[in-house]
């Protein structure tokens, strides 16, 4: 079923569940315009296409505009392509924007995005996804910016042999929060579903990670994996983290973990055994720990440009 | 040369501080290879850490000297940059930092510290091959992860070759034997017996009287309860395996 845009004049509060940990109604900004730029862009890739360059969307936040917005993404049966969202903007604005994805038979989608958005903004994204039978959707998703922001994907898993992988670094500090939920419907046997999440928090950040996966009766051979690991670099950071299994099937491989902490001291006092100083032994590991999440992605451009972005971001944190 | 002298040390634990090291003294010249034994709890691996610099320990008395500086006023670093090698007893898993990284950034921060040019990256490829040549480490284990799925061989040949590279004036082996079979035990002694130097010290904790089969010490120190009980030659290792650490204690005290 497809999704509707968060309602602006019905906002979801902490009162309902999936919302128990994000207050988005304190976070919006008020008296915001209603952007008049508004588009539905539509990206049709067709049966048996092979689009070799990726498929770029740009999203630049205006102050004090409400923007929303809706993507449609389809790849025809046996179709492959990849669609890099970057968000950026300045002020203080609210993005409000809605992903519908449909893949085909054998089709596979690369889904990245880069969101850097205004620290004063609200990015709120859902995406839903219908996956055919032996299709795959690779998604990594690189969170940096914004006041508050919460990227929601709802999956379907509806052919069999299907495969979707929800990657992800959040990198938040300041009064940053930002919230990751998924939410994965294994409808068919034999598919499989990968989340594998690092989240670095400085200052008073507060970062969000809930996933359920919800194994319906007839999706036999079910592989799901979900994995969320926060390091903490501030007291006054936060993480909530909420890993869910809903399984009505009896033949099925799940698992999940989370793990929330500071950095090690055994690491660390090897390292300096080792002649290096402190910063720079706290700085390669937390380098290490955001690696080993970006090293999922495919494209070496892609992961190259998400490995600048989080060592500059990592350099800055780690300098005071 | 090493010089340490009444060196205590205690730890905190929940029923307060406790001492470990309750007066350690000890020379070791340049160029020789000193071997600690002792049962466990007795404070080997204590003082091997507290020489180290990890923070567990608080240092209450004594001194420490390489060369006349004193140790126990640098941080791990520092000491590092001195000159202090650790090979540690488990050596440390650090995923997603592979080893050709790993050891480029320690032998240049090694050297920086020490005011040497730091090396390039072909120099540093250079000195990789040759030190893995040497020990019979295959060049794939440099895009491995630190210790990341390494056998208890690979661990301990790895202390080795990072011993190697960063040319120590004292080392400290701690516990290398344990996780080692004979194989293993005699390639890590090889690896150790080729970087014995007449400027080169070493301190050679065991539990076992194995190792030392294939690192000949000169000195045999043994440690009981925070404490040095008995010095000697090669030959007090041979005297404790018969006899037991037990008897052996007692004796002498």
């Amino acid at each position: 079923m497809p999704l509707k845009a968060i309602d602006p004049d019905n906002l979801p509060t902490p009162k309902v569940e999936e919302w128990k940990f994000t207050n988005l109604p304190r976070a919006i900004p008020a008296n915001l315009t209603r952007s008049d730029d508004e588009t539905e862009q539509i990206i049709h890739i067709k049966r048996g296409e092979i689009r070799d360059n990726p498929v770029e969307i740009n999203f630049t936040g205006v102050d004090n505009a409400y923007h929303v917005d809706q993507v449609n993404i389809t790849l025809e049966e046996g179709a492959q392509a990849t669609v890099i969202e970057r968000h950026d903007g300045s002020g203080s604005y609210w993005k409000n924007r809605v992903t519908e994805i449909q893949i085909g038979k054998n089709a596979h989608l690369t889904h990245i995005r880069i969101q850097n958005d205004s620290t004063d903004a609200v990015n709120t994204n859902l995406v839903h996804m219908k996956l055919e039978q032996d299709s795959t959707y690779d998604s990594f998703n690189l969170n940096v910016g914004g006041k508050l922001t919460r990227h929601e994907s709802h999956a379907e898993i509806a052919g069999r042999g299907a495969e979707a992988t929800f990657n992800g670094v959040n990198l938040l500090n300041g009064s940053q929060h930002g919230d990751t939920t998924i939410l994965i419907e294994h409808q068919a046997p034999n598919c499989q579903s990968n989340q594998f999440y690092r989240s670095l928090l400085d200052d008073k950040s507060r970062c969000v990670f809930q996933g359920k996966v919800h194994v319906h009766q007839e999706a036999q051979k079910t592989d799901g994996y979900q994995l969320s690991n926060a390091l903490l670099l501030s007291p006054d950071a936060e993480m909530d983290t909420k890993p869910e299994l809903e399984i009505y099937a009896d033949d099925v491989k799940c698992s999940h973990g989370a793990t929330t902490g500071q950095l090690d001291e055994e690491p660390l006092f090897y390292l300096r055994q080792r002649g290096l100083s402190k910063a720079q032994a706290r700085l390669l590991l937390v380098q290490a720990f955001v690696y080993e999440a970006v090293d999922k992605i495919q494209s070496d451009d892609i992961r190259d440009e998400v490995l600048t972005m989080s060592n500059k971001w990592l350099q800055d944190a780690l300098k005071a | 040369m090493i010089k340490i002298k009444d060196l205590k040390a205690s730890v905190d634990t929940d029923n307060g501080q406790v001492e470990i090291l309750k007066g350690i003294t000890l020379d070791i010249p340049e160029g020789e290879v000193h071997a600690i034994m002792g049962p466990n709890g007795s404070g080997k691996s204590t003082l091997s850490y507290v020489l180290a610099g990890q923070e567990d320990y608080t240092v209450t008395n004594g001194s420490a000297t390489l060369d006349g500086e004193d140790l126990l006023d640098l941080d791990p670093e520092e000491r590092a940059a001195a000159g202090l090698f650790l090979a540690f007893q488990y050596p440390v898993e650090i995923p997603g930092v592979n080893m050709s990284t790993f050891l480029k950034t320690s032998i240049n921060s090694i050297r920086k510290q020490r005011g040497e040019k730091e090396l390039d990256a072909l120099g540093m490829l250079k000195l990789i091959k040759t030190k893995c040549a040497e020990l019979g480490i295959d060049g794939d284990m440099m895009k491995r992860a630190v210790n990341v799925g390494f056998s208890g061989g690979e661990k301990k040949r790895n202390e080795v070759l990072q011993m190697a590279m960063l040319e120590p004036k004292f080392c400290v082996l701690d516990e290398t034997d344990s996780g080692l079979d004979i194989d293993a035990l005699k390639v890590v002694a090889e690896g150790v017996n080729a970087l014995r130097d007449p400027k080169r010290s070493f301190l050679i904790i065991t539990h076992y009287q194995r190792l030392l089969d294939y690192i000949t010490p000169d000195v045999v120190h043994v440690l009981a309860n925070g404490r040095i009980i008995k010095t000697g030659g090669p030959e007090l290792a041979h005297e404790l395996e018969e006899k037991g650490y037990a008897e052996f204690v007692e004796e002498a005290a």
